[in-house]
C-alpha cells in the first residue's frame, strides 16, 4: 500500500531537486535585479561582482585555506559535542536521578547565549585553537544531550524485555537493539547541530582567530567591503550545503533503511 | 526445573500466592485464569524479567519465550532476528525459518512480513534458541480464528519435533487442549495454582 503511494509520486512528479534548483535561481534573479535597479556597488554588489570575487579566491588557494580551517574547526567541535553530549544524553534518559539533579543546569546552559561562552572561553583558557573549539563545542553540547535523552526515554520496554528473555550479550544489546532505537535521534541531533556549530564557528573565529571564514569576515567588515563579505559568506554556505547533501542526508537515509518497505 | 515461590505483592497488594511449578522437556503445562489474575506477572518471574523475593529454582533448564507481540528487532532482517538474538548458527536459523514456512524471506525486514508472518517469525525464534521448555505468553490471543488454528497446528507441531516442554499462559482452555497440555487454574486473592476441574 505504502510502496504503491510511493511510486505513484515518483512517476508523476518532477524531480525532487527541480523546485530546490528553481527557488535557488529566483533569488539570485532578483538579487541581479535589485542590484541593477538600485546601482550602489558598495553596499549591493550585483551576483557577478560576487562570483568573480569567489573565483579570484578559489584560483588564488586563500579560498580553500581559509574553509579548510574553519571547516577544521567545526570537525573538531562536532565531534567533541555529539561524544560528550551522546554520553551525558545516554546517562540522563537511563538514570531518573541523574536527569532530576541535573536538569536545572541542562536548561540553563541551554539558555546561556553562545558569545557569553566563547568570551569567556578566550578569557579563561586564552586566545588559542583550544579555547575556540571548546567554546563551540559547549555550546552544542547541551542541544546534543536533550535530544539523545529523550530518544533514550523513548526507547522500547518490550524489546528491553525479549534481549533480556534470550539473554542477549551487553555488547550485542547495545549494537543490536538500543542504538538502532537511537540512531534517527543521533542523526537529527547531528544534523540540528551542524547547522549550529558552523555559524558559532565564524562567531569565534571573528572574534579571537587570524584564520578561517569567520577572520576573513571580520577583516572584510572593518574594510566596509560588503562585496567580499557577501564571497566568503557565500562560499562557505555552498561548502556547508554540499556537506549535508553529500555526507549527513545519505547517511540518515541509509540509517532509516529498515523504516521503508522496498528492500 | 522446578520453581517455588512464596508469593509476589506489588507495593501492599498481594497479588501471587505460595506458587510451585515443574517444567522439563516434553512436559507441557498450561496455566488457565482470568485477565488480570497474574499469569502473566507470575511469566515474568519464571523468565527472570522480573524478580520476586524468596524465589526458589532447581535445575537448569534453557527457556525461550513467545510473547504476545511478535516484538521482533524491525532494523534487521528475519534472517538476522534469529541469529543476532538466539545466537544459533546460519544453519539452524534457516532450519527453523523453513519449518515455519519463511523460507526465501531471509533477508525481508519485519515490517515487509505480514502480521501472521511475524509471529510465526517470531515462534522461530523462540525454537531456534534451542529450548528445553517453550514459554508462551497468550499468543494467540489477538489472532482471528482460522489463523490461531494454523498457529496452533504449527506450534504443537514444531514442539513434537524439537521435543521440548511447553509453558503456555492463556485465558482460553481450547488453546490448552489443542496443545494437550495439563490444564492448571491460577486464581483466587492472593492467587494460587490448582489442577483444573474436569468437565462433565
Amino acid at each position: 500500500m505504502t510502496r504503491a503511494i510511493f511510486s505513484a509520486r515518483r512517476a508523476a512528479g518532477v524531480p525532487v531537486w527541480l523546485p530546490a534548483l528553481a527557488s535557488v535561481a529566483a533569488i539570485v534573479l532578483g538579487w541581479a535585479v535589485l542590484a541593477v535597479l538600485v546601482d550602489t556597488p558598495r553596499t549591493l554588489p550585483a551576483p557577478w561582482t560576487v562570483a568573480r570575487l569567489i573565483w579570484r579566491a578559489a584560483v588564488s588557494g586563500d579560498l580553500w585555506f581559509q574553509t579548510g580551517m574553519t571547516l577544521f574547526r567545526v570537525a573538531a567541535s562536532f565531534v567533541l559535542a555529539m561524544g560528550v553530549g551522546a554520553v551525558i544524553g545516554l546517562w540522563l534518559g537511563r538514570s531518573a536521578k541523574a536527569d532530576a539533579w541535573l536538569n536545572p543546569i541542562l536548561v540553563m546552559t541551554l539558555n546561556i547565549p553562545a558569545l557569553v561562552v566563547i568570551v569567556l572561553c578566550y578569557i579563561w583558557i586564552g586566545l588559542n585553537e583550544v579555547a575556540a573549539i571548546m567554546a563551540v563545542a559547549i555550546n552544542k553540547i547541551p542541544l546534543v544531550a536533550v535530544i539523545m535523552r529523550d530518544g533514550t526515554r523513548a526507547l522500547r520496554p518490550d524489546l528491553d524485555d525479549m534481549a533480556r528473555a534470550y539473554h542477549m550479550r551487553p555488547l550485542d544489546r547495545l549494537r543490536h537493539v538500543i542504538l538502532p532505537q537511537l540512531a534517527p535521534h543521533f542523526a537529527s541531533a547531528a544534523r540540528v547541530g551542524i547547522a549550529l556549530i558552523w555559524k558559532i564557528v565564524l562567531v569565534v573565529e571573528f572574534l579571537g582567530r587570524s584564520n578561517g571564514v569567520g577572520f576573513k569576515l571580520h577583516m572584510y567588515f572593518q574594510m566596509f567591503d560588503v562585496a567580499q563579505v557577501m564571497a566568503w559568506s557565500l562560499s562557505f554556505v555552498i561548502v556547508m550545503l554540499t556537506i549535508d547533501y553529500v555526507i549527513l542526508r545519505p547517511w540518515e537515509r541509509r540509517a532509516n533503511r529498515w523504516r521503508r518497505d522496498e528492500n | 526445573m522446578r520453581i517455588e515461590l512464596s508469593g509476589k505483592a506489588f507495593g501492599p497488594h498481594q497479588v501471587l500466592g505460595p506458587v510451585t511449578l515443574e517444567l522439563a522437556p516434553g512436559r507441557r503445562l498450561a496455566v488457565l485464569g482470568p485477565s488480570g489474575i497474574g499469569k502473566s506477572t507470575l511469566l515474568r518471574i519464571v523468565t527472570g524479567l522480573d524478580d520476586a523475593a524468596d524465589l526458589h529454582r532447581q535445575g537448569d533448564t534453557r527457556l525461550a519465550v513467545v510473547f504476545q507481540e511478535p516484538t521482533l528487532l524491525p532494523w534487521r532482517d528475519a534472517l538476522s532476528n534469529l541469529t543476532l538474538v538466539t545466537g544459533a548458527p546460519d544453519a539452524v536459523a534457516r532450519d527453523w525459518l523453513g519449518a515455519v514456512g519463511l523460507a526465501g524471506l531471509e533477508s525481508h525486514f519485519p515490517r515487509q512480513l505480514s502480521l501472521g508472518q511475524q509471529r510465526r517469525l517470531a515462534l522461530a525464534r523462540a525454537f531456534a534458541a534451542g529450548p528445553d521448555v517453550l514459554v508462551m505468553d497468550e499468543p494467540f490471543a489477538s489472532l482471528d480464528p482460522e489463523t490461531r488454528d494454523r498457529m496452533l497446528t504449527l506450534t504443537d507441531r514444531l514442539l513434537e519435533r524439537s521435543g521440548a516442554g511447553l509453558l503456555l499462559v492463556t485465558h482460553d482452555q481450547t488453546e490448552a487442549e489443542a496443545l494437550s497440555a495439563t490444564k492448571l487454574r491460577l486464581d483466587g486473592q492472593p492467587a494460587v495454582l490448582s489442577p483444573e476441574k474436569q468437565e462433565g
